[in-house]
């Protein structure tokens, strides 16, 4: 897989602070889309702009799409959740760590959140790790488009084709499982959640044909 | 686990029986979550200071065959392998 820049890395950072900002208990596309409107200074940032779009009615129109269902409500934090039982969740980390090991306690979180036929005790996400990490399809197609245009790495414009590519293709079945509808629904998403980002761009009034076409044109103009 | 002060168990009382469902389940969930990590963390840990699994069953205070169960096939030597 094609490496991130730390320019796209800071862009996933701002996309989380954005789902943060919503009460969403995961990261999907489109808080991507909210991360590369908010980070300065890219060229993903100006063709949205260039099709009429930025931070502010990005966000109306996201808080309109958990008013829909598409997306969900704000939800309390793990941490919060736990607070209101008498735990400190970052002691518990601090404590387990001391004890056991970051590396054993990886490998615990890791055990107890697999797949396995049996699911005994099984649970589709624990405190102790990030909110779960929605995107990977784009971040599959990013990084298909990296190797086909043969950028070195995945820059914040890849990341944002990576987004629109992944609106315009069907995920494949085997996402569609036991194990991902667990981990949806422990976020609150519903079964049919395949990302908003597509939503939100309609939403925006943004057509994808010429948003594709754009960021293709930035990302000639970035490579020569 | 069972020496709690009264104090901090009438606390977790207090929020899980006071509050809406919206947030108690939730919480509920988020414990669950935090459970199973720890347990599988000390499982493995006293499984490999050689407890058996009749004294692991024990102190979670369930049967050897539901802790062999949950447990045996799971993927243990997390330090065997760093030796």
């Amino acid at each position: 897989m094609t490496q991130r820049s730390e320019h796209a890395q800071r862009v996933l950072d701002l996309a989380r602070a954005e789902a943060d900002r919503f009460g969403h208990r995961y990261l999907g596309p489109e808080h991507l889309v909210l991360g590369v409107l908010r980070d300065r200074g890219s060229g993903a940032r100006r063709v949205l702009e260039a099709h009429g779009m930025n931070l502010a009615a990005a966000r109306v129109q996201l808080r309109r799409l958990a008013d829909r269902g598409l997306v969900p409500g704000p939800r309390p934090s793990d941490a919060e959740l736990l607070d209101s039982l008498g735990i400190d969740l970052a002691m518990v980390r601090r404590s387990t760590e001391r004890a056991f090991g970051g590396k054993a306690l990886g490998w615990a979180i890791r055990e107890a959140t697999r797949a396995r036929r049996r699911g005994v005790g099984r649970v589709p996400r624990t405190p102790l790790r990030d909110p779960p990490m929605l995107i990977g399809p784009v971040l599959y197609h990013a990084g298909e488009q990296a190797r086909m245009l043969g950028a070195g790495e995945v820059g914040p414009e890849l990341v944002l084709l990576g987004v629109v590519t992944d609106i315009r293709t069907p995920w494949p079945r085997c996402m569609d499982n036991r194990w991902r509808r667990q981990l949806h629904a422990s976020v609150g998403l519903s079964k049919g959640y395949r990302g908003a980002a597509g939503f939100l761009l309609a939403a925006l009034g943004v057509d994808l044909d010429r948003l594709q076409e754009a960021v293709l044109v930035e990302l000639g103009g970035v490579q020569r | 686990m069972g020496e709690a002060a009264p104090s901090e168990v009438t606390q977790v009382a207090a929020a899980t029986s006071s509050q809406d469902p919206e947030v108690g389940l939730a919480a509920v969930a988020a414990l669950r979550g935090l459970v199973e990590v720890l347990e599988a963390l000390q499982v493995e840990n006293a499984r490999a200071k050689g407890w058996s699994w009749q004294q692991i069953a024990a102190r979670l205070g369930v049967t050897k065959q539901a802790v062999h169960h949950k447990y045996a096939g799971r993927r243990f030597g997390f330090r065997r392998q760093q030796r």
